[in-house]
Parts: C-alpha cells; structure tokens; sequence
C-alpha cells in the first residue's frame, strides 16, 4: 500500500512564467473568491499544470497536487489508517490535507480516476462545500481558502472516459487551447533562451503538426514538446535533430509519419 | 611452356569440357567458344560454379539457349551483379516458356539493354513509394487539404496534386524522392500563395494565350512562388535549389530572368504584380522549366473552383447561422433589439497578421468580439481565401432568409414513438421526422420495414481473412490486451490472492474493535465490460464498389475482434427511397451469434438506394434501447451526408439526422459516426459534436482503422 503523498503540498515562492492568453488570470481569481471549483480543459501541454502553479503564486495558497489514474479510489482523496507498531494512525489524504490546510487541491486527469471517487468530489464542490471522511466519523467543514481544481482533456474519444454531467456542472470551466502564434512564440524564447527567430520556425513546424491532426496524428506537437525542442536547440542541437527528438518521436511511431515530420521539420529550418 | 601457362591450358580444357558435358555439341558451334571460355576462366571460382549450374540448368529445357546464355555470361558478369545474372537468366527462361526460343535469345543477347533498364529499375523513385509520405507532408504544410494522385504531367487543380507515376531524371532513387517532394511542394505552393486566386486566374485566362504569354507568367510565378517559399520554408526552398535547373545554362538564365522579375520578390507582390509583368518580361530570354515546376492547366483549376466556391459559401453560412442561432439562444435579451434593429453586418472577419503572405492569420468576429473557431469553421475560412483572398460580406451576413430559430423543442409527442401498423404481413413501423423549417416533426412521416439482407456467397469471408490474416490477428491481440487491463479486481470475497489494502483496514478495524469486512481477496474477472455496439451500415447507392467493399471486410473483421471482448453488438443495414419506403436490412441480431447465416448475409449487403439517416438512427436506437448493458454505443459507417429522393437533401437532412441524434444522447446511447467523406467536417460536427466522429482518408483503409477506433472508443 503506498502513502498518500503529501511532497506534492508546497507554497510556490517564486513566480512561476506565465503568459496570459485571455482573462483566464481574472476569472480564476473570481473564481477562488466566490468558492467556486474549476475544471480546466483542453489538450496536453498547452499550460494548464503551469497556469495552476501560477495562481498557486499569485492566491499565496499552497497546492496539492494528484495525478489520477485508474486505480485512484476515493480511499486514496480522503486518506486511511495505517498500521504502526500495532497501532493504528490515521493518515489524511491529499484532498483531505488540503481541506484542512486550505490549500488548493489540484487533481490532475481526473477522467482517469475510478467512478468512487465523485462521492468524495461532488459535496465538495456544490454550496454544502463538506467533506465526509466516513472512517474517522467527520463532517469536515471546508474552510473558504481551500479550492478545487480539475483538469481534463476533451479530445480522448473514448466513452468510458468522459466526465459526467452531473460532475462538470459543479465546475467553472476555463478552455486551453493552442496559443496564437505571436505568444506562442513568446513562450518558447523566455522558457528555452532561443533567438526570436528559431522560436518563430518552431513555431511554424508546430502548426504544421497540428495540420496532422486528425491524419494520422492523434494530437499535434504542444507548446511543451516545442519548448523542449527549443531547449535543445539552445544547448548546440542542429534544429533538425532537436524537432526529430523532442517533437516527432514523441508524437508518433508511424515511420511514414515519423519521416513527412521530419521534412517538415527540414523545411522550416 | 611455363608452369603457369601449362595451368592455365588445362584450366580452360578443364572448363570446355565441363561445359561441353553440360550444354552438349552446341558450345563448338559458338563462334567465339575458345574466347568465351578463356573469359570464364579468368572469373571467379564463384561465378564459374554459377555458370555451370545455369548452363545445366538451361540446357534441360533448350541446348541452343545455353549455348546463347554461355556466350554472354561473361559480359553479363561484366555489367551486373550476380543477383542481376540471375534475373537476367530468369527473363529469358520466362520469356522462353511463354513466347518461345528466338525472344528468349534476343532477351539474352540483349545483355545491355537489361542492364540499362536494371539501373533505371533501382534509382527511379515510383509514385507509390513516396505517395504516403507526400499525403501528410502536404496536409502539414496547412492550407485546403490537398489530395495526392497520380497522372501522367505533374500539376495541380486546387484539390489535389498529381505527380507523375515515376521519377527517373536525377541520379539515385533518394534524388527522385526529393524532386517528387519538391515538385509536391510547389504544386502546394501555388494553392497557398494564391496562384489560383479566383479573380487573377479569370484575368489570366481572358489575357494571355497558351502558346506565348502562358509560359511567361508561369516562370514568373515560379519566381514569386520561390521567394515566398524561401521565407516561409527556408530549408525546403534551399533544397529545391540544388535539384531546381537542368544544367548550369539554367541556372544563369533563371538568375536573370529573376533580376528582371525581382518585383515579384517582395512580401507583398501578389499573382496579380506577375500579371501585370508578362507584358514587360514577354521578349526576355525565357529559361527552361525548374525541374519541379509542374504543368499549369488553368482550365481544369477553373472547373474545379466554380464548383468549389458555391458549395463552400453555403456551408459557411450554413454553419455561421447555426454559432449565430447559439449565440442569441445564450443572450435572449439582446436577441430582440439587436436582431432586428440591424439584421445583418455581423460577423466579420479581419486579418489579425499580414494579410498577403499569411492567409492563416485572420480572425472571425461576431458584432467585433473575437470568436472562437472550430476546426471546421478555420478549414472552412481557410479554403474560401485561398480561393478569394478575402471573405465578401454576403458570405458571412446573407441578406435574405435569416430564419429565426426559436429553441429546440418536442413535440407534445415524444421523439421515437411509433404506431404499427400491418400490411401484406410484413410489418411497418411509422416514424416522426423533425422538419426544421417547420421546427416541428412530420408525425408518423416514415414508414419503415425491416427485412433480412438476403444471403450472400461465403467464401467472401474466407477470402477477407486471408487477405487480411496479418491484420486480423494484431486486433484479435490487441483487443485481447484490453481484456487484461481490467481483470484484477480488489475487495473481493473470495479471489485468488490477498487484498493488501483491505487486510491492513480489516487489522485496524479489529484493532479499533470494529466489524470486520469480508473482502480481502483480489479476483480475475473474465471481464468487466458492458457494452452493447449496433453497427449502422450505410447501403446506399453511392457505396457501390470499394465501399461496400470495404464496409464489409470491416464488419468481418471487426465481429471476430467484439466477440473476443464478448460485447454484445449488432449491425443493420439501411437505405430507402422516399419517406414512404424506409428500409432496414437486418445482419445481425444482439441475441444471434456470429454464425455461418451472418457471415453469408455480411457479404450479401449490397447497395440499394437512398441515405435517409434519421429514421434509422430511430429505429436502430429503439433496438439498442433495449440491450441490457451499461454503455451503448451507436457506430454508423458511412460515406456522405443524409439524403434522400426529394425533399430530404441539404440542410434538411442534415438537421432531421441531428434532431435524431439529440434524441439518442437523450437517451444514454454514444452516437458515433465513421466516414470516408472527405467532406465530412464540414456538416459532421454540426450532427455528431466535436469529436465524435472520424474520417478514413481512404476507403481501403477503412478494415485497418475500424478496429482500431473501435478500440479506442470502448476504452
């Protein structure tokens, strides 16, 4: 049996980077204030894990964060006893620290986690605003700091993995999506130190992928795959090489795929 | 006569005997036969040994021949490898069984012609073996998906590239690859940059004439083209640079003929600065065509694009009427003032970046807030300026016909409900269907009959799975693998091994004096699924062929895969002409197995008439109703949009098939729609949502992905 994690609970003291691409900062904070949970969509590494680090910032409220998978239980959320020395010591889980410290609890792909786990999450996040820890007998009352934050990818097609409606409608949803290219742009110099005018090319290859969704691509490279390719170009990687790595190999097995990626990578640079 | 000489002789005795003994009395009758053994001897004991074998080998079917095939076997060792022989050998045998002695010969005696033709054979680059690779790295570059095919000139009519079907003129199969690359390229590149804008190409039409100013303009375009690539794709542009001219007097006249086009040079120049150009450039020295040029065939763009532009345009407003529908049901108070105080002017769409170079950058704005758009929509936008450079304003606020939707509501009957009534003993069931004009349903507007598809040959089914024996086996794994991932089951009462986690709760709650639980045991399970799939098999006229052909083989072998997973599925067929006479073919029942009675009548679906696709998804969807599983899905396979004899074509199909589906997901079924229209995008969304639907490129595609989306869709 593993521990609940409590390493992921942090205050972040320095201010993450974050580019804003709309009012997401504003409704957030609105969002927080009025005790309301949030479910933010949108496709892998378009910046939803880092815009919650941000708002962890700049609300000064430490985060909590869980990766859901398919063999998490609401037992996992609240906590359990363990045996100690033939003892039992009861050790909270990370939705019921963060309750009790007021944090914001992050739960990372929660299409991914077992059905159970609702029970837990759906009085917390309508006005009742409680969580029930069934095995110590308590009624916690959520203090107005804590918040509840869901992420979830829309584009799965699968139907066993969709959120229920009676789960997104207790949520206040903020959409990530690809970023325009300018800011896009923006990102992948201040996070890789690469010049304006690699991070324009790669940018350019990015959309190319993304053309490929749909055809043959499941999903297009995302600011994150093109940030590290960027990385990797800052560290004396030929461009090609670091778009082969860091993008195509990622993406895709397909080796008639894998090589129009590449040509597109050699076009662009 | 020295030692090595002596050797030497009674080697080549040694080796005129040998082939004497194999080949017979024809050697001596060669005219060269001492010279050709002297040139054997002096090969390799390898290419001896290989000889020898051959010459016994032909002379068991004719003498003469190994005599002809002693005579050039030392040229042939000249100029091929031994692998190269060897075809050369098997050529001329087959060229002897089939056609006879004197072309088997002449296949023989003309060593050198072969041997050209193997060269050729190993750096010529075919169609096939690139066309993959182009496919997607066109579609990535961006703009209108571009088909890739095959003819016989290379050119382009705005939908799709043809290439030639073979590649031969650089040295190296890799060198032909990248001129098919660069040649698609280019092809693309017109597209993009807007070569086939609508007006400059009626311009360039009424102007210029085939023979003279044609080639002219194309070699301007080549040059406005070429700076635009080399902007946008610096690294393909520098490649295309490499493969770009003939010879080096080429490349001089192209640098001049490109200073005197330099204006063409600019971010801004545009096919209509090429235009207006050819009058100034029409004496100068013109150089010959880059190799990846391509034809230009103005008139078949044009027919392509008169059909394109119409289409196009009332699909955007189709689609702009249904987010303008949205977005006044979300403000219902403004609807009233705004709507009417000034009905049109809109939506509006702006460039967000520089507008010439970059068609991709513009935004769609509804009363100047941004909107955000779809992947459809920004297809959609996309190809209309590529084709016109801007969007009029009668394309996003259509003057006339703003119809007025109020919001979706049932009739005081509920969607589905059916009266039976009996005719001639067989039964027909009456359905509703939803007219949108209207915004009511047409009640007990479908009479539909269900019949079984009449049997069909079975070896179809054998010969499907041996066609795709490789294939049906990796699903078969594949979808065996999904069975694995769910089968351990915690907390069980009884199981084969201890639950861990439940022993160490069931310890506390006997040390903190509780009850204790049972469940402490983890169980595999054969299966956790619930699923009940019906397969709604579109058999329309236009699957006729490949379609069909290919919707069967996916049925096959997509039953052998759902039955491993032990989900329960069924799959109707359905067609019809007219409201009066809809019909569903029955294929298989949920409570059928999967015997030789539905193998037959799997391949005895054949294309009957009409799509009309509501009153089957009401029908099929009662039936699904009636599974007991957990999650139900309802998979169409198809290969366009609704349509019927009459009325039901166009929007009103479209929105009967959508109202259909509403009710569906009312109910708890996943509708779910796989297609080969490649048009599909544009209405699909509107019918499906989003992301529930997807689009098989190819029809021979279709077995190979099927499975595969099936899969991904039930995990």
């Amino acid at each position: 049996m593993k521990p609940p994690s409590t390493a992921a609970e942090r205050l972040i003291e320095t201010e993450p980077y974050y580019e804003p691409s709309g009012h997401e900062i504003e409704v957030f904070a609105a969002a927080y204030r009025n005790q309301l949970p949030i479910l933010l969509k949108g496709p892998t590494g378009c910046g939803k894990t880092r815009f919650i680090h941000y708002m962890s910032w700049h609300l000064k409220r430490p985060l909590v964060t869980v990766a859901c998978h398919d063999d998490l239980t609401a037992a996992d959320l609240i906590g359990r006893y363990l045996v100690r020395g033939g003892e039992t010591e009861w050790l909270d889980g990370p939705l019921t620290y963060a309750v009790r410290h007021g944090a914001i609890c992050y739960l990372d792909e929660i299409v991914e986690a077992r059905k159970d786990t609702s029970v837990v999450i759906h009085p917390l996040c309508d006005d009742r605003r409680i969580l029930p820890v069934d095995k110590l007998g308590q009624l916690l009352q959520v203090p107005p700091e804590f918040c509840l934050v869901v992420s979830y990818n829309p584009g799965y097609q699968s139907v066993l993995k969709d959120l229920k409606q009676s789960t997104r409608q207790r949520f206040v949803a903020l959409e990530f999506s690809y970023l325009s290219a300018e800011l896009e742009q923006k990102i992948v110099c201040t996070e890789s130190g690469v010049d304006h005018a690699t991070a324009r090319q790669l940018v350019k290859f990015g959309e190319h992928t993304r053309n490929l969704k749909g055809s043959g691509l499941d999903e297009g490279a995302s600011t994150r795959l093109l940030v590290n390719a960027a990385k990797l170009v800052a560290s004396g990687i030929s461009p090609a090489v670091a778009c082969a790595t860091a993008v195509g190999h990622p993406l895709t097995d397909d080796p008639e795929l894998l090589q129009a990626i590449h040509e597109l990578a050699a076009a662009v640079f | 006569m020295s030692d090595g000489a002596r050797q030497n002789f009674l080697n080549l005795i040694r080796i005129q005997k040998d082939l004497e003994k194999l080949s017979g009395p024809v050697l001596a009758r060669l005219p060269r036969a001492l010279d050709v053994v002297a040139e054997i001897a002096d090969l390799e004991r390898e290419a001896q040994d290989f000889i020898y074998h051959w010459t016994e080998v032909i002379a068991q079917s004719n003498e003469e021949l190994a005599a002809h095939f002693i005579a050039n076997a030392p040229a042939a060792f000249r100029f091929l490898e031994q692998s190269a022989v060897e075809g050369w050998i098997l050529k001329a045998m087959d060229a002897f069984d089939n056609r006879g002695l004197g072309f088997a010969i002449e296949v023989l005696d003309e060593l050198q012609n072969y041997a050209a033709a193997r060269i050729r054979h190993e750096t010529d680059c075919r169609f096939e073996q690139v066309a993959g690779l182009l496919r997607y790295l066109v579609r990535g570059l961006g703009g209108r998906s571009l088909q890739i095919a095959s003819e016989v000139l290379a050119y382009t009519d705005t939908e799709r590239i043809f290439l030639p079907p073979t590649m031969g003129v650089l040295e190296g199969r890799a060198a032909n690859a990248a001129l098919y690359k660069c040649t698609a390229a280019f092809l693309w590149a017109q597209n993009r940059y807007g070569t086939w804008r609508y007006r400059v190409l009626e311009e360039a039409i009424r102007t210029l004439n085939a023979t003279q100013t044609w080639p002219v303009y194309q070699r301007l375009e080549s040059v406005r083209l070429r700076a635009c690539l080399a902007r946008d794709l610096p690294g393909l542009a520098r490649e295309m640079e490499t493969i770009a001219y003939v010879d080096d007097r080429a490349r001089e006249l192209w640098r001049d003929f490109t200073r005197q086009a330099a204006p063409l040079q600019a971010t801004t120049a545009t096919a209509h600065d090429s235009l207006a150009l050819v009058a100034e450039c029409r004496n100068l020295t013109l150089p010959p065509p880059l190799r990846f040029q391509g034809e230009m065939f103005p008139a078949k763009v044009r027919e392509v694009l008169l059909r394109r532009v119409p289409r196009e345009k009332a699909a955007l407003q189709r689609t702009l009427n249904a987010l303008q529908r949205d977005l006044d049901l979300q403000t219902p108070d403004e609807q009233d003032a705004s709507a009417r105080a000034e009905p049109a002017n809109r939506f509006s769409v702006s460039a967000a970046g520089d507008k010439t170079t970059d068609t991709e950058q513009y935004e769609l704005k509804y009363n100047d807030q941004r909107m955000p758009m779809g992947p459809e929509l920004d297809a959609l936008l996309n190809s209309i300026l590529q084709d016109l450079g801007d969007i009029d304003d009668d394309y996003l606020n259509p003057p006339s016909n703003r119809d007025q939707y109020p919001a979706d509501h049932d009739s005081g009957q509920a969607p589905g409900t059916e009266i039976d009534a009996t005719d001639d003993g067989i039964k027909v069931t009456l359905y509703p269907e939803w007219d949108y004009t209207r915004q009511r349903f047409r009640e007990a507007f479908c009479a539909l009959t269900e019949q079984d598809v009449p049997f069909g040959d079975e070896d179809f089914v054998a010969q499907t799975r041996a066609k795709y024996q490789g294939l049906s086996k990796s699903i078969q794994r594949v979808f065996e693998a999904i069975l694995s991932e769910a089968q351990r089951q915690k907390r069980q009462a009884h199981g084969d091994e201890l639950d861990l986690d439940a022993l160490v709760e069931a310890h506390v709650d006997r040390l903190q004096g509780r009850e204790l639980s049972d469940r402490l045991y983890t169980h595999f399970r054969k299966s956790g699924r619930s699923v009940a799939v019906m397969f709604m098999v579109d058999m329309s006229g236009s699957t006729k062929g490949w379609v069909n052909d290919a919707e069967r083989e996916s049925l096959i072998l997509l039953c052998e895969a759902v039955a491993t997973l032990g989900d329960q599925y069924a799959i109707y067929g359905f067609s019809g002409r007219t409201n009066k006479r809809c019909e569903i073919y029955r294929v298989k029942t949920f409570n059928e197995p999967y015997n030789s009675e539905v193998k037959r009548r799997i391949s005895g679906m054949a294309p009957k008439a009409y799509t009309r696709m509501g009153v089957a998804i009401r029908h099929l969807s009662k039936l699904l109703q009636a599974a007991q599983a957990r999650t139900k899905l309802l998979i169409t396979l198809s290969d366009g949009k609704p349509e019927d004899y009459g009325s039901y074509r166009g929007r009103y199909g479209i929105e009967d098939t959508r109202h259909a589906l509403l009710e569906v997901k009312r109910s708890g079924i996943h509708p779910f729609c796989i297609t080969i229209d490649k048009e599909a995008a544009a209405y699909l969304p509107q019918m499906y949502g989003p992301s529930n639907f997807t689009v098989v490129d190819e029809v021979q595609k279709l077995p190979y992905k099927v499975a595969d989306i099936y899969r991904r869709l039930t995990t």
